[in-house]
């Protein structure tokens, strides 16, 4: 049960993307300026209880009935890990206890970017070094804003930055569809540059601005409809830049092996290195998948990796952040603990209801960035569990 | 309840006590002196003829500072041989790969193994100490504390551009030192992490970052200085520039006057010993170094010695782990430029015997380690993993207590090598005493921790009882008994019972005015709020099985 002096709070860290902005105004939501952050903070609280295939139970048996299933388990899996890092904690601890691999919900992204850095390594940078030295940006594949809304208006337009001036970064869009490029316009109106190419189109760009850095000639005017002198411009605007940030998403990389463009960009960076600064940078993330990368990493010394749930029999499902996210796919019974707010089609053979870190309890997040970990603060009362305390409930009948 | 560990050998040079028979007495986790007759003693342990000593100290091993955890990420290669199914197919020696990137768990129950019970993470960086912390909460059995980085951060650096008064950088210093929960401070590369992102390649050490116009030296004697005035027992931990360049040994003889005679401790020295005579242009300097080891007396040392195998090189020296990425093994690394505060580098390499430059840094770390005539001010490291896994210093005790056994290691090196070091004239072998300095009494010292590192009452009741074998590395790898806090936690070199341990540091007076000029530079130029940094007590505890105990003295 939480205390209602822990809520004394008017500024709160948002775990709503991987961005982790901690100026959120939680007495005045109207101030906010992400609809991510809005939708998340406003979430209404619902009292519901447990339940055992639909039918209200107690939490004791409802623990009792996740224990007894994982139990008859041969092969399970801890799958979702929309939690923060004590959640995950405490979630690793059981899933050893039953001997499961662990695979978070975004893991398909998140393993692009975990097989370049286990093939090649990368060279990487993070938000404040944009933020005061970047003066040229090449968004590649990606808006950005789609996934971390307000990265333009922190770390791009700031009116002050120490080493170069924010209102003359050069903004450049390499590729992706649908993008929303109004964010690279400058606020004093300066245009971004925009070469627009198909997403499947990435691979053969990407390919071709890494050769271009590398100092090879292409034998033509155009790939996938981009003028190769404009790819030339780019590639000469990257080599004079001060600090030249190459972003992209993994999320936004959704073809067959994304990993080999998400290595042109950082090999081009690499090769970039050599002579003058620049420095790659994946952005993105949500539902805790940094934290959850790196906890994995430290307690396992393993990197999660990306499973086919339909190889395991049981399927214990946690989600704090993102009740709008559907239940798996699967033939097996699935231990739902989440999120109160989690609506299903078909009810789980399990559901728990938890509190969510940053609404319901306090916690712990790493930022997309990798270095950055921020507090969670509670901001509103709950009576709702924690994941550790169910996840230990379920531990002492597990053993 | 009182526990006596009877007739045992003991080893303590905190009090002089070298190899007599003594018998100790722990109650609530702490060394008591006799008590009276009339006290229970309730259970008593027969030690004679085991060795004892106080738990060791690593005063310097990257345990937590969030660039293992990118190598273990990037190397899940090394952890392949804990994946067979068959654990026979798999014989584990000191050097395997995985003991260079193990989980938090295996680090912590390894350590206890081999008798250390309290490990220093020496490269926090300030906005990474959330992770830091977090990291060394997961990992069981030892104590843990960590240096906090500064001289790369551009804080620091603005206000040695703008002649700042020395009050106000150890204002800066001893708020870090709070806000970080740390021990101590490290400088790494002074200015050259920093520097490199303004696209310089090399600092020495008087050459000007040139956006600051400062250079290593002033940083030096700003930062010394500060840790000095605020009195914080632990001298600054400085990573020299140059880290691994051949002809290095003279920015390293330099930086050692950088001070003014303030202590300040120089970290790896092997990898800043280079000279660069003979065909090859790389040669020891092991020599030239020790010498002035000796004579100047603010001055101590770890050695960072190298021992052959696969490892890998985790640093903040991102300037320096980028020229060396080309010698990565296998071939792929990591740089990294964080947030204003300093960067990292990880680098696998692979060091072979057979390999002259290799070899060299071999014996040149041995040459160090005996060379030194003062076991108070010399330190026993591996750099884990950067020179090689924690898990060797039981070799590395026996290399330095055994002068065959090192001969018959000198004679495999390869032939240009044993030709260019002197190592095989050194006779000296290091004592039982000696060993217990470097490991224990001395490490607890420098830190500044009183109840560390000695057997004398009101010590922590940290104790690792030995079965004295003429085989060191036998000796050392696996002792008969460990007491963390007074219980008996290794029995046989096995863990027994699963304990935390807590977070040492240092939280100095500092002016609280300081955070006025923080918070403006936090709200124009941070992407987090000042509070989101500042990690409090309460935090560090918040896992319900961690705690902090400061070192500082009341000022009086």
């Amino acid at each position: 049960m939480q205390k209602s002096n822990n809520i004394n709070t008017t500024t709160a860290t948002c775990p709503a993307c991987g961005m982790l902005c901690d100026d959120i105004n939680v007495s005045d939501p109207s101030a906010n300026t992400c609809a991510k952050s809005i939708s998340f903070f406003s979430q209404p609280i619902t009292e519901s209880s447990p339940t055992i295939a639909g039918k209200p139970v107690s939490l004791d048996e409802a623990v009792a009935k996740a224990a007894s299933i994982l139990k008859d388990a041969q092969h399970p899996i801890f799958a979702g890990l929309s939690t923060d890092l004590s959640g995950f904690r405490a979630a690793f601890n059981s899933a050893q206890q039953v001997n499961a691999p662990m695979m978070h919900i975004n893991a398909e992204s998140t393993w692009r970017n975990t097989k370049v850095l286990q093939s090649k390594g990368w060279q990487t940078t993070t938000l404040m070094e944009v933020k005061n030295r970047a003066d040229v940006i090449l968004c590649i594949g990606t808006d950005v804003v789609s996934h971390n809304p307000r990265f333009f208006e922190r770390n791009v337009w700031n009116k002050e930055a120490l080493f170069t001036n924010p209102q003359t970064r050069n903004i450049i869009y390499l590729g992706g569809e649908g993008l929303d490029t109004s964010h690279g316009v400058s606020p004093n109106g300066k245009q971004p540059t925009v070469l627009p190419c198909a997403t499947k189109a990435l691979p053969e760009i990407t390919a071709a601005l890494r050769a271009l850095i590398q100092g090879k000639t292409l034998n033509t005017d155009s790939i996938t409809g981009i003028a190769v002198k404009d790819l030339e411009t780019v590639v000469t605007q990257l080599k004079e830049a001060s600090y030249a940030v190459l972003i992209w998403v993994a999320k936004d990389f959704s073809f067959a092996h994304a990993e080999l463009t998400i290595e042109n960009i950082t090999e081009s960076v690499v090769t970039l290195n050599k002579e003058s600064r620049a420095m790659a940078l994946a952005l993105g993330g949500s539902d805790g998948d940094t934290t959850v990368n790196y906890a994995h990493t430290w307690l396992s010394a393993l990197a999660p990796e990306e499973h086919d749930l339909k190889q395991y029999d049981t399927v214990v499902w946690i989600n704090s952040f993102s009740p709008e996210k559907p239940l798996p796919t699967t033939d097996a019974p699935i231990i739902a603990i989440g999120n109160s707010q989690t609506q299903f089609v078909t009810p789980p053979a399990v559901f728990i209801p938890v509190a969510t870190p940053a609404l319901d309890c306090a916690g712990t997040l790493f930022r997309v960035d990798s270095s950055i970990v921020l507090p969670l603060k509670q901001t509103r009362e709950s009576a709702l569990p924690t994941l550790s305390t169910v996840m230990n409930k379920m531990d002492a009948l597990l053993t | 309840m009182i526990t006596l560990l009877k007739n045992a050998k003991v080893y303590d040079p905190a009090h002089g006590v070298d190899g007599v028979k003594k018998d100790i007495y722990i109650r609530n986790g702490h060394i008591i002196a006799k008590p009276s007759k009339t006290e229970k003693i309730h259970e008593a342990m027969d030690l004679s003829g085991k060795v004892v000593m106080a738990g060791a100290i690593d005063m310097h091993s990257h345990i937590g500072g969030g660039k293992v955890n990118i190598a273990r990420m990037m190397l899940p290669e090394y952890q392949e041989t804990l994946k067979y199914a068959d654990p026979e197919a798999h014989v584990c020696g000191p050097q395997c790969s995985h003991n260079a990137t193990p989980s938090t768990i295996v680090t912590g129950m390894h350590y206890i193994e081999m008798g250390y019970t309290a490990v220093f993470e020496p490269a926090v960086l300030g906005i990474n100490a959330r992770q830091a912390h977090l990291e060394m909460g997961d990992t069981p059995m030892i104590d843990k504390g960590g240096y906090a980085m500064l001289g790369n951060d551009d804080y620091f650096l603005r206000l040695l551009a703008n002649k700042a008064d020395q009050k106000a950088i150890n204002d800066y210093v001893a708020w870090t030192l709070n806000a970080t929960q740390t021990i101590g401070i490290k400088v790494v590369n002074p200015g050259g992490i920093n520097a490199f992102k303004f696209n310089q390649r090399r600092l020495d050490l008087d050459e000007n970052n040139k956006h600051y116009a400062v250079s290593p030296r002033q940083i030096l004697k700003s930062l010394s200085r500060a840790v000095h005035d605020i009195g914080v027992a632990k001298p600054l931990h400085v990573h020299c520039n140059n880290l691994g360049v051949a002809g290095n040994f003279q920015t390293t003889l330099d930086t050692m006057g950088a001070s003014d005679g303030i202590p300040m401790h120089l970290t790896h020295i092997q990898f800043h010993s280079y000279g660069a005579e003979g065909d090859k242009k790389f040669s020891s300097a092991a020599a030239e170094i020790a010498e002035a080891i000796n004579n100047n007396k603010h001055i101590t040392a770890d050695v960072g010695q190298i021992l052959f195998g696969q490892t890998v090189t985790a640093s903040g020296d991102n300037m320096m782990q980028h020229l060396n990425a080309g010698f990565a093994n296998p071939k792929k690394s990591v740089i990294m430029d964080i947030e204003c505060d300093a960067g990292c580098g990880v680098v696998p390499f692979k060091y072979r015997d057979e390999n002259y430059v290799n070899a060299m840094q071999w014996a040149i770390g041995l040459e160090i380690f005996l060379s030194v005539e003062d076991p108070w001010r010399v330190f026993l490291t591996t750099d884990h993993p950067n020179g090689a896994p924690f898990t060797s210093y039981p070799h590395l005790i026996r290399l330095l207590m055994d002068k065959s056994f090192r001969a018959e290691a000198f004679d495999k090196l390869n032939l240009d090598a044993q030709a260019m070091s002197n190592l095989k004239a050194i006779e000296r072998e290091y004592s039982l005493y000696e060993i217990a300095t470097m490991t224990r009494a001395g490490a607890a010292k420098l830190i500044g921790m009183d109840n560390q590192g000695h057997l004398g009452e009101g010590a922590a009741a940290n104790i690792t009882v030995y079965t004295e074998q003429s085989d060191k590395e036998a000796m050392f790898g696996k002792p008969d008994y460990v007491f963390k806090d007074g219980e008996l936690v290794v029995k046989h070199g096995e863990v027994v019972k699963v304990v935390w341990g807590k977070t040492h540091t240092a939280k100095p007076a500092y002016d609280k005015s300081v955070e006025k000029n923080l918070k403006e530079y936090f709200e124009k130029y941070h992407t987090i709020q000042l509070d989101n940094y500042k990690i409090s007590d309460d935090e560090m505890a918040a896992d319900g099985r961690n705690s902090v105990i400061s070192h500082t003295k009341a000022a009086g």
